[in-house]
């Protein structure tokens, strides 16, 4: 009676698989987790991200052997509501925000998550990132109203953490398809600098390098500085600068850069970092599209999930994340993408070359969600 | 004479009108008044049109506006394919009402051929654009159930001589809960009415009816009555017009789900593990024309009846009925009206992976089964050794006269039947009866072998009492058709036929079931050995039946007769199958025509068909391209030793195997395109090659295998245990410092260049352009573009032009190009001018369905330009494909008990449907069942695709959101159910039956309803009432003991409120040591020892987790309407003969009443002195002995007294005696005295009046008198 599961070596990619078993009902079992590793199994934040699964699910069955190298997971029904979760601080809650940002829209009622940990970290993406470039893309495919929201309390850096976040998303039944071809002309910028448990001047001195690389494309810049103080700065210090250009369209490119943890790593100045942040963020409009490499696979994902009509979306090069993301697709969903590369034209000044990725919807609708 | 009369009478004087006169000057009036009152009538009335009451005039535009909306529909948007599948239309109606007469008819409308024996679908072309799939529907709820799932349009047969029969209603339920389809009634036997007034109202009140169950107007069509066994030609006809232009709304569930309604059914098992184990899983392929939405490969499907199965593997045929291609035409060409059942033995030539499927002529499938009857029937009864004597005796038939029509053992059977009917069915309550006797009858039928169809024909027969003859032949025939049927399933025994028999079979066969064909082939291929030389001829034989050139679409290119060259090519492999193609060759010159098809991808998936065939392309023309061959080789292959394995088959085989040189040319051409093109790289990058693509499941476990193909080997188990993140951190930056870099972003900020099209300078010049003067465009630089536009374009058109008509051309496109522009400029004003004016008109409502309509474009024009074998893998195999749908895993029961008149349907699941889970619902028991459901008592719940079975527990929710328990379905109301059963998204209706098996004469839907939530795990619960006795009572705090077993216990209760028998309310306060689960509370009132203590809780119950699929397709046939599954309580007593065993608690006993004493009332002395008089005890006891003084002595009288007081009472009698009479005399005498005076006093004021009369007259003259004198003398005076 259960549908056939699939099944995977290694632990990359772990989220995809989990998140993706979980929209589509699909077993799945993964084998050879780190099975050649000193330290074999699963490791400590990848358990903790399938907890965070746990929670929003509702007869969810995990089986781990006893290395932990071996993960079988069916996945229940998504249940959402409030939730507090403590974030592994080996990775950032961007990590764990990721999956449930995938996920938040197909619940049975509306989700609240608190989640608690590291804020920023070099890895993954930040809160501040996805908060606005993830968001704003939600709302694209219909998740919009009240409900959404994600709220920075606390903000916490590697390695020690102490971070706060907020999270809530109103759920749907149904996404809409989305044509999103036109990316339209960048027309402001916006940033944030933040510092936590170090000198407020860091924050002034890195949006003043910002500006000085991007002042060059555009006037209308603003880059807000954010030092936090006592119980709100965590337990770390650091500090980082996250930038978005914002089209006319309303699609958000976005780049960031953050201090290594402290005691790992070589130091930066915060002048260079916000040159190299700056510098990142014209990479990222250089490679262009309507959706920016981090958000790339979201908006695939609500795209396969949509009902069954033709979505499109103009996308900068793939990302290898993007690309096992879409063989993930394929697995979970048998939706394959068209993807049509668009050279730049000569005469035009618009970065590098872009993809149209083009699909048909699977006419995905919650499940979970009640009527009444 | 009389012309000239007529003419002249018809030159009648013409009015005159006045031109002058009052009248015409009033007319004139009046004409003049019209005009001016149209203009302002207004201005005439102002009341009449001036805003009385506010409220009235804003409750009238909502109500406008309320009708208004009401209208609007929610916008879908429309997904409907652009080459439709066939539409369902599913034949309906209770047994002997004429469904098979009406299919028959309705084909014969459409294609002009007769079928025989109609089994399972038949699929027709009936217009340029519309196909129709005809299905009857049986006698059976499982299949009413499945059809109501597929259908499109329904059919309703009505016997109008009867009535409304209970299996219409109950199949009106069941489109009710899954989407209503179309419905058109049709009234059958309307030829035994025999007073037209009896018709009449007899039509009017089935309409009235009928349109309260469809729809106010629902079309109704009457058929009056049988010609020759058949419908009059001109009403089916009409009803043919509608059916091929009624419209259709999409139901939800159907264009949310793929499904294939399956018109053919394959066997693909391997002949050797059948041979080990006659039970083992088979592998089928099922043929259909996909409906409903995308189906993807590796699908999970349900098929109602036998349960879920993933497809191992899809493919796309050419269609076998395909639609004509040019539409031009007003009317089909006769070879145009195709004509597909392969179940029942007609349709094109199908080539395909396995199996063969051939085709007869027009006209040749009736003639043959007329013509053959007599002489087959007794060499197959000869060879039928594999039936019984019993089987053979019910199908025996005698006949009469010598080419008279046969009489069966079902015939006299039928007739019975009849005559057990006919008698009922005037009485309205018969209709119960009377489904329950056909229903009897047709058990009977079914065990004598035989289906239901031959009973329904042999009634139709009667019906057309005066064409008897005609009908009963016809009867002949499908009787003699099924047991055909009957044979190629079972046929075993075909090898063993000598060459006449197997010819004449053929004969006979022609018109029958492919599958008997495939398996006499499979048969002699199992033992090539035992081939002889004459049976491979008459393998060729077969294949030339298949003549139809009727279909230039379906069989494209003739095979054999000229692929003698590819033939060499591939002797090596086939010697055997090359000598039998020749053979055929052969056989081909000396008259027949073998057409096949020349569908490629019949031989193969169409993955091979993709990829294969650029393989072999690019190798011979050494394009350089890389593409893995490995996978080729492999099938290759296993092509190869198909071939081998395949005896008579290596002939169509060996022609697709080499159809791959047909226009080599144009497909390499085509491949190099295709891989010029930058897509197919990025795609290989992203899902590796295509090939390794659709291999299934197998495959994509070893998924690492796609790394391998962009990136190299070693790195794969790093890759694969790698860092988990989203960021994408590029190789190496960019040198962002260099000017050149910063350039090449520039125009993405909206600092930098505009597009030529958005550009705020050349938007300008535009509207100047639109907006200035016209002249001004024909002069200076843009009228110079212009021309050199116009040069351009006669250059690109053709240069062979002469030259001086170059010129002229010029001037014509200078003039059209003038044209153009002026008519551009008008478009563009009018957008222009829509969008200023038109937009406050525009709602919301119409954005949306804009929208929708701009998707629905999108939808059908991003994917047009592509081959079907690369769209399919994008999109999924479109709905109207004909797809072929391979299952490995199936039951041996569904192969061996395969009977197409039942339905087999493929219903895809979506992607987390085939998960298992439990569901709320809201449920209704119906208002036509006559019982209430019990708890969990099991349900048949038809939900989705599925029947299954399953045990509700029904609950009710309470105001503050909890489920309570219900022990049965409340009587006229909703209610929740919870069952275990599979996901199915909510909101989707369902129907729940108690048994599929028994035809009882009462309504059989128990309840309907909806499903409203699924989840992994339900709350439910049931009342509980813990019971506690006082054991110590003190003011209002009392020790509880009884009610818990331990401390634990009670510590979990504690704050938990109790109340008693009598209302006290308590509190559980703390747990007592001892005894154990005791625990002290406090009352609002002191308790008595006899009180008891109630503790009101709530216990969870937990949902049974059956989930059992009616698994009605497994069962012989004959017996496929009698599953059963489990039973219910109530059943299983009654099946055992157990009864219920009341609780002596239980048991009602008559109630014996002690007379209760009760004691006097005490009121203390204090009391009773503080107590106002009122209220104060009476002393009322009794007086006392009366003193002596006041006793009255008693008297005796003497004898003389005596005497004295004696006559002295008779004289008082005496004496009161007369008075009572002088005094009655008295009264009369006063009553005649006031009647006389009442007379005197009316004379009396006779008198008066009289007198009074004359004074006042005596009177009025003196006053007169004086008056005129006093008069006169004034005169005088004056």
């Amino acid at each position: 009676m259960t549908s056939h599961g699939l099944e995977y070596q290694g632990c990359n990619f772990f989220r995809q698989r989990l998140v993706l078993s979980t929209l589509s009902g699909k077993r799945v079992r993964i084998k050879g987790i780190r099975s050649r590793d000193d330290n074999p199994g699963l490791r400590d934040f990848e358990a903790s991200f399938i907890r965070l699964l746990d929670k929003v699910t509702n007869g969810t069955k995990i089986e781990i052997n006893q290395t932990g190298t071996v993960l079988f997971y069916q996945p229940g029904l998504l249940l959402g509501g409030t939730i507090e979760h403590d974030c592994n601080p080996q990775r950032s809650i961007g990590y764990y925000l990721e999956g449930l940002l995938m996920l938040a829209a197909f619940m049975k009622t509306p989700l609240k998550a608190t989640l608690k940990g590291v804020t920023n970290d070099p890895t993954d993406p930040s809160v501040d990132l996805l908060k606005t470039t993830a968001l704003p893309l939600l709302k694209q495919f219909g998740i919009d109203g009240d409900g959404l929201e994600l709220k920075v309390v606390k903000r916490g850096m590697a390695p020690g953490g102490g971070g706060e976040v907020l999270f809530s998303c109103p759920i749907r039944r149904t996404l809409r398809p989305v044509q999103l071809t036109e990316p339209g002309k960048i027309k402001r910028i916006r940033g944030i600098a933040y510092s936590v448990r170090c000198s407020p001047q860091m924050a002034n001195r890195i949006v003043d390098s910002a500006r000085s690389v991007i002042n060059k494309f555009i006037p209308d810049i603003y880059i807000y500085t954010d030092h936090l103080k006592g119980a709100n700065s965590g337990k770390s210090p650091g500090f980082g600068l996250v930038l978005a250009a914002e089209t006319q369209k309303g699609f958000f490119l976005s780049a960031e850069l953050s201090s290594a943890p402290q005691g790992q790593g070589p130091t930066i100045l915060p002048e260079d970092l916000g040159k190299n942040c700056a510098k990142l963020l014209l990479e990222e409009i250089h490679r262009g599209g309507c959706v920016d490499s981090t958000n790339q696979s979201l908006a695939l994902l609500f795209m396969t999930l949509g009902q069954q009509d033709v979505s499109k979306v103009l996308l900068g090069p793939l990302s290898p994340y993007t690309v096992e993301f879409l063989r993930h697709i394929r697995d979970f969903f048998q939706i394959m993408f068209k993807m049509e590369a668009k050279p730049p034209l000569e005469d035009e000044r618009k970065g590098g070359e872009k993809v149209l990725m083009t699909c048909v919807g699977v006419g995905f609708s919650n499940i979970s969600k009640v009527t009444k | 004479m009389m012309d000239g009369k007529v003419k002249e009478q018809k030159e009648q004087r013409k009015h005159q009108q006045k031109s002058s006169g009052p009248k015409s000057e009033r007319k004139k009036s009046r004409k003049l008044d019209d005009t001016a009152v149209e203009e302002n009538e207004n201005k005439k009335n102002p009341k009449a049109f001036a805003v009385q009451s506010a409220v009235r005039m804003a409750k009238s535009f909502h109500r406008t506006q309320d009708l208004k909306t009401k209208k609007h529909h929610i916008p879908h948007v429309d997904r409907s394919p652009l080459d439709p599948p066939p539409i369902v239309v599913v034949v309906v109606g209770p047994p002997k009402v004429g469904k098979t007469t009406l299919i028959r008819c309705l084909i014969k409308n459409f294609t002009r051929q007769k079928l025989g024996d109609i089994r399972g679908p038949v699929t027709i072309v009936s217009g340029k654009k519309r196909r129709l799939t005809f299905i009857e529907c049986n006698n059976d709820i499982n299949t009413m159930i499945d059809l109501a799932k597929v259908a499109d349009l329904v059919l309703m047969l009505i016997d109008a001589s009867f009535g409304f029969e209970m299996e219409t209603f109950e199949f009106l339920n069941i489109c009710q809960v899954h989407g209503f389809p179309r419905i058109m009634g049709v009234l059958t036997h309307l030829d035994s009415f025999k007073n037209n007034k009896q018709l009449r109202t007899a039509k009017k009140v089935l309409k009235h009816r009928f349109w309260t169950e469809v729809y106010q107007g629902a079309k109704l069509f009457y058929l009056s009555g049988m010609v020759y066994g058949e419908y009059q030609a001109q009403e089916v006809k009409n009803l043919g017009r509608f059916i091929s232009v009624i419209k259709f709304r999409p139901l939800a569930w159907q264009t949310s789900h793929p499904y294939v309604f399956a018109d053919r059914m394959e066997d693909l098992t391997d002949p050797e593990t059948l041979r080990l184990d006659q039970k083992c899983d088979r592998t089928v392929s099922l043929y259909g024309y996909l409906r409903g939405t995308y189906l993807k490969k590796h699908t999970q499907v349900h098929i109602p009846g036998v349960g879920d199965f993933s497809v191992a593997d899809v493919g796309f045929l050419p269609d076998p009925c395909s639609l004509p291609d040019t539409k031009r035409k007003r009317t089909l060409n006769e070879k145009e009206r195709l004509l597909y059942a392969p179940m029942s033995g007609v349709g094109g030539v199908v080539y395909d992976k396995d199996a063969v499927y051939i085709d007869l002529p027009r006209g040749h499938v009736n003639r043959e089964q007329e013509e053959s009857r007599p002489t087959t029937e007794l060499v197959r009864s000869l060879i039928d050794t594999h039936a019984t004597l019993d089987a053979k005796m019910a199908s025996s038939k005698v006949s009469l006269f010598r080419g008279s029509a046969t009489i069966t053992d079902t015939d006299v059977e039928g007739d019975e039947q009849l005559e057990n009917s006919a008698p009922l069915s005037p009485d309205p309550t018969s209709n119960r009866e009377r489904r329950k006797m056909i229903f009897t009858g047709e058990v009977e039928a079914n065990e004598d072998g035989d289906d239901s169809e031959d009973g329904d024909d042999s009634e139709d027969g009667e019906d057309g009492d005066d064409s008897e003859d005609g009908d009963d032949s016809e009867d002949g025939e499908d009787e003699e058709g099924g047991d055909d049927g009957d044979n190629g399933e079972n046929g075993e025994g075909n090898d063993d036929m000598d060459e006449a028999e197997s010819d004449e079979e053929l004969d006979t066969n022609e018109g029958n079931n492919v599958s008997m064909f495939l398996k006499q082939v499979r048969a002699s291929t199992e033992q090539p050995g035992k081939l002889t030389e004459p049976q491979r001829v008459q393998t060729g034989k077969r294949l030339k039946m298949s003549v139809d050139e009727g279909e230039p679409k379906v069989s494209e290119t003739l095979a054999f007769a000229d692929s003698e060259d590819d033939l060499e090519l591939s002797k090596e492999d086939l010697s055997e199958g090359e000598s039998a193609a020749e053979e055929s060759d052969e056989e081909d010159s000396e008259s027949e025509q073998i057409e096949t098809r020349a569908a490629g991808s019949a031989f193969c998936s169409d993955e091979e068909w993709t990829d294969d065939e650029p393989d072999v392309e690019s190798t011979v023309k050494s394009e350089g391209m890389e593409i893995p061959p490995p996978k080729t080789t492999e099938k290759d292959l296993k092509k190869a030793k198909a071939l081998e394995i395949k005896g008579s088959d290596q002939a169509y085989e060996t022609d697709g195997a080499l159809r791959w040189k047909d226009d080599l040319q144009q497909k390499a051409s085509e491949v190099f395109l295709k891989h010029q093109q930058a897509a197919p790289n990025l795609r290989k990058l992203v899902y590796g090659t295509v090939s390794s693509q659709g291999a299934g499941q197998g495959e994509e476990a070893e998924l690492g295998g796609l790394f391998r193909v962009s990136r190299p080997e070693k790195s794969k188990t790093n890759l694969a245990d790698a860092a988990d993140y989203s960021r994408f951190h590029p190789d190496s930056l960019h040198n962002w410092d260099l000017e050149e870099m910063m350039h090449s972003i520039a125009d993405c900020f909206v600092t930098g260049k505009w597009e030529e099209w958005q550009d705020a300078a050349t938007l300008l010049k535009q509207d100047e352009n639109l907006y200035g003067d016209f002249e001004d465009l024909e002069t200076g630089e843009v009228h110079n573009g212009d021309d050199k536009d116009q040069e351009t374009q006669p250059e690109v058109g053709g240069e062979e032009e002469a030259d001086d008509d170059a010129k002229e051309d010029i001037k014509v496109d200078d003039e059209t190009q003038k044209k153009n522009k002026r008519l551009e400029k008008k478009r563009r004003l009018k957008e222009r001018f829509d969008a200023e004016y038109d937009d406050g008109d525009a709602t919301y409502f119409d954005d949306l369905k804009e929208e929708m309509q701009i998707q629905a474009e999108l939808n059908r024009t991003e994917f047009e330009s592509m081959d079907d074998a690369t769209r399919v893998q994008y999109e999924g195999f479109r709905p109207g494909m004909y797809v072929r749908l391979e299952i490995a895993a199936l039951p041996c029961e569904f192969v061996t008990n395969f009977d197409p008149h039942y339905p087999v349907i493929l219903g895809g699941l979506g992607s987390s449907e085939g998960n298992v889970g439990y569901l709320q619902l809201r449920v209704k028991k119906h208002r036509w069942y006559n019982r209430i459901l019990k708890n969990r008592d099991p349900l048949i719940v038809s939900l989705g695709w599925r029947r299954f079975q399953a045990m509700p527990l029904y609950h009710i929710e309470d105001h503050n959101g909890r489920h309570r328990m219900l022990k049965y379905t409340p009587q006229h109301m909703h209610c929740g159910a919870s069952i275990w059963g599979p996901i199915t998204p909510q909101g989707t209706g369902f129907l729940a039956v108690q048994s599929v098996s028994e035809t009882k004469a009462n309504f059989r839907i128990a309840a309907t309803g909806v499903v409203l939530e699924l989840d992994k795990s339900v709350t439910l619960v049931k009342k509980l009432k813990l019971i506690g006795y006082p054991y110590k009572i003190y003011k209002n705090t009392s020790f509880i003991k009884g009610m818990f077993n331990t401390v634990l216990e009670v510590a979990k209760f504690e704050g938990a409120s109790v109340r008693t028998v009598s209302g006290v309310r308590g509190q559980i306060k703390k747990a007592l040591s001892t005894p154990a689960g005791a625990y002290r509370a406090t009352f609002e009132d002191r308790l008595l020892m006899s009180d008891i203590v109630f503790l009101r809780t709530w216990y969870p119950v937990a949902v049974p987790q059956l989930y059992n699929p009616v698994t009605s397709l497994l069962l012989p046939v004959g017996q496929k309407e009698n599953w059963s599954g489990m039973r219910t309580v109530g059943q299983l007593k009654h099946d055992l003969g157990l009864h219920y065993k009341p609780k002596p608690d239980s048991v009602y006993k008559p109630v014996v009443r002690a007379p209760r004493h009760f004691n006097r009332l005490n009121i203390p002395k204090k009391l009773q002195k503080a107590l106002p008089f009122k209220s104060k005890p009476k002393q009322d006891q009794g007086k006392g002995k009366t003193p002596r003084d006041l006793i009255r002595p008693t008297v005796v009288r003497e004898p003389r007294e005596r005497k004295v007081a004696a006559l002295l009472d008779a004289l008082s009698t005496v004496h009161s005696y007369q008075r009572k009479k002088a005094r009655g005399a008295q009264r009369l005498k006063h009553k005649g005295f006031l009647q006389q005076r009442e007379k005197q006093e009316g004379e009396k004021v006779k008198r008066q009046k009289e007198a009074k009369k004359k004074l006042y007259r005596m009177m009025g003259q003196q006053e007169n008198k004086s008056q005129r004198s006093s008069l006169k003398g004034a005169s005088q005076d004056g």
